[in-house]
């Protein structure tokens, strides 16, 4: 056998053991993947539409069965880990494939590499089979991957165990008690603003620095989102990975924006609301509320005036995820207009961190969004350092999660808030 | 070459850093929650002592050392802690033979009860200043409870790093230095909280002792046995948590099988144990009054019984223990006041 064989069939090994281990109703991945295995490879040879329908219900009826089980029947079921992303992995796969955009696998050993690619499974960014398909050979730790790699892990764990854990603590206590209501709403949505994408692009970072440790390069699943000027900018620069797979999917097969203004609106309203659903029952007024700013779009001619109002518009829309309830979540944003006290103020410090912690949040954050911007510079700078710059860099970035990290006992640093969509 | 030797000195350089910031940031232990000084405070100690006294909070509030030094010239230590299991116990006696070989140990079977340890702040305040050993490493498996780790005993950073946004004056003052807290292992308390109604027994499934305990206890009496040691158990007169009758018949059976004298000291009038003036709260723990007169009351047995000297006529421990009498006393007149 081939030494990359070996290394794949070690890497769909380990990748497996790791999911036994930490997943959650591994037997269904396992007779879902080997379904979709054998749907791919009557699809690459008739190509019916009846067909690759059936194949879409089949893997869409258990994402539905399991994410609204719980609402319908007030039922809990163990929901198989990381079903939302490898289910729109494996649509894509069989799409593709019914599409002639690229021919099936045939390999049971690069198939398996595919759908239990472990690093993703959580949180993604949701993989398109020839991007894996075409690195899969690579596999293998290379000296040049090492500095990148663990400089991305070390920047995802500062966003996940130093900010957005720490900023959960707020989010938690407001969450809990709904009598905070007014300018604490206001406040604890702009939190959760900077906590998700500290949270959920935090795990990005690890995933992807996890697999340009092994020479696998996964597609960005952030750009920068804070930088929009208009909540259809936001969308291009935020989960791209869904994002697109949305627009390959679902926006695209709808007719696009080839059918006139009125029918791309519908279909951009159409491809909210599946995001709304994909998400969970208490999203979809979220979906389609996206929806309809997408659709009509406002910006004035200043971009910093943009960006402020992108940012306070998709931080109140945020309003509905650290509810997790429609009707409370409407309750809560209109408590902002009714109920804004300067009580609020006096009482900032008792919401769970005090003003070092806010201030450490503060700097790391305003730290990570200026590295964001000029990553391409930085990294070119960092690459060209010596080993021992190198390692001082990568010390002080571990010692400023182990000093400021929140984690420990008392805290779960393994949930993501992606990772339970 | 020389990279790779300039990356070794960085890393070692940086766990010195992460071993400076974990004293720093690790709780002090001085001026509250004092318990988790009493580990450290054994190795100041400069003398040996004739008798060790282990168990849990029911050792360091119901013997005071330094009464029965200045009643009978009795040389004590207490190595006891809040809800120190028997196995815990065991291993700290086990630590304290490679210090001194006492005369007497004297067990306290309360925590014959517990199977477990219940909070994870109670293995801290024993294992925090405990010197690294092997006992420390068996320990530290004894008593983990799920979710804590060897590496948060290794490198303390990660378990206190969220103190460092609240650092107090105590953690650079005890940087590098530490103080003695306790008084041989006992803890001055001198509030009174009478008991207001004797405890009604609950109906327990199971009152057996774990076989885990019993072989802890059988640890510590071959322990013994083999250094020669006396062993003496005894039950504190306190009357929270209800001590039952089936817990004390075991203690009893096992006493008599081995041939080891029990006290049980619920059933010992003549101590003069009054439950409205002798413990501080409400008869869980006995205070001051009450530990003056446990050990008024045992130093005289161990000194009849159990043949043991008066140590003051030695001037290396005279000279010590006038040191530590003045402390004690010192304290004892403060509260007072």
């Amino acid at each position: 056998m081939a030494k990359s064989r070996i290394k794949i069939l070690l890497w769909v090994i380990i990748n497996f053991l790791l999911y036994l281990f930490f997943g959650k109703n591994i037997f269904f991945l396992i007779i879902t993947g080997i379904i979709n295995y054998f749907w791919g490879l009557l699809l690459d040879k008739k190509k019916n539409i009846f067909f690759v329908v059936f194949a879409i219900l089949c893997n869409l009826l258990p994402l539905l069965f399991f994410k609204y089980i719980t609402f319908i029947v007030n039922y809990n079921v163990l929901v198989p880990l990381g079903i939302s992303y490898y289910t729109l992995s494996f649509i894509s796969y069989l799409v593709d494939v019914y599409e002639n955009r690229y021919p099936s696998e045939t390999n049971f050993l690069n198939y398996c590499f595919y759908i239990f690619y472990f690093p993703s499974l959580f949180i993604g960014p949701i993989n398109r089979y020839q991007n894996i398909k075409k690195q899969m050979e690579n596999l293998g730790l290379k000296k040049e991957n090492i500095f990148p790699s663990l400089f991305r892990i070390l920047i995802g764990l500062i966003k996940k165990i130093v900010i957005a854990n720490s900023l959960s603590v707020i989010i938690g206590n407001l969450s809990s008690d709904l009598s905070y209501q007014g300018l604490y709403v206001l406040f604890g949505a702009l939190i959760y603003s900077v906590m998700l994408y500290c949270d959920f692009s935090g795990g990005i970072d690890l995933v992807l620095g996890v697999s340009k440790l092994f020479n696998i390069d996964l597609v960005e699943n952030f750009d920068q989102p804070f930088l929009s000027e208009s909540v259809k900018e936001f969308w291009r620069r935020w989960h791209i990975s869904l994002g697109n797979w949305l627009k390959d999917y679902i926006y695209i097969p709808l007719g696009g924006n080839r059918n006139g203004k009125w029918k791309t609106k519908i279909n951009v309203l159409i491809t909210f609301l599946i995001s709304g659903l994909w998400h969970g029952i208490h999203y979809i007024l979220w979906g389609v509320i996206n929806g309809i700013f997408v659709c009509f779009e406002w910006k004035s001619k200043n971009k910093y005036l943009n960006r402020t109002l992108t940012f306070l518009l998709i931080s109140l829309l945020w309003i509905f995820f650290i509810y997790q309830d429609t009707l409370v979540s409407l309750e809560m944003f209109l408590s902002i207009f009714t109920k804004s006290d300067l009580s609020f103020f006096q009482n900032i410090f008792r919401l769970g961190l005090n003003i070092w912690q806010y201030l450490i949040s503060f700097f790391l954050f305003s730290f990570i969004l200026w590295y964001e911007n000029k990553k391409l510079i930085i990294n070119n700078w960092l690459a060209k350092r010596k080993v021992e710059i190198k390692l001082i860099i990568l010390l002080i970035f571990l010692l400023i999660v182990l000093l400021f990290g929140s984690y420990g006992l008392d805290v779960n640093s393994n949930n993501f808030i992606y990772g339970g969509f | 070459m020389r990279k790779v030797v300039n990356c070794i000195i960085i890393i070692l350089i940086f766990l010195g850093l992460l071993f400076l910031l974990g004293r720093l940031v690790s709780y002090k232990y001085i001026h509250s929650l004092k318990e988790g000084s009493f580990v450290s405070d054994y190795y100041k100690e400069e003398n040996k002592h004739a008798v060790i006294i282990l168990g849990d909070c029911e050792a360091y509030t119901t013997f005071s050392p330094m009464e029965m030094y200045k009643e009978y010239g009795i040389t004590s230590y207490i190595r006891g802690n809040s809800q120190q299991l028997i196995g815990q116990s065991y291993y700290l006696l086990s630590e304290a033979l490679h210090y001194e070989i006492p005369k007497v140990v004297i067990l306290s079977v309360d925590a014959m009860r517990y199977n477990s340890q219940i909070k994870e702040e109670y293995n801290r305040l024993l294992l925090d200043k405990m010197r690294w050993s092997k006992e420390k490493l068996a320990l530290i498996n004894y008593s983990k409870m799920p979710g804590e780790s060897l590496l948060t005993y290794l490198f303390p950073i990660l378990r206190y790093h969220e103190r460092i946004t609240s650092l107090e004056a105590d953690d650079l003052k005890y940087l590098f230095s530490d103080e003695v807290v306790s008084h041989n292992g006992f803890l001055i308390n001198k509030e009174i909280k009478p008991v207001k109604a004797l405890p009604t027994p609950k109906y327990l499934d199971d009152y057996t002792f774990s076989q885990d305990n019993y072989n802890y206890l059988d640890k510590i009496r071959l322990l013994c046995e083999e250094k020669g040691i006396k062993l003496i158990l005894y039950k504190a007169p306190t009357v929270h948590p209800y001590w039952y009758k089936e817990y004390d018949k075991q203690i009893k059976d096992y006493a008599n099988k081995y041939q080891i004298d029990y006290y049980n000291m619920l059933e010992l009038e003549e101590i003069g144990i009054d439950m409205s003036v002798d413990t501080y709260d409400s008869g869980t723990h006995l205070n001051l009054f009450g530990a003056r007169k446990v050990s008024h009351y045992f130093g005289k047995i161990l000194q009849d019984k159990y043949n043991l000297s008066d140590e003051s006529k030695n001037d290396k421990i005279r000279l010590e223990y006038e040191k530590k009498l003045m402390r004690y006393e010192g304290e004892v007149n403060e509260k007072n006041n």
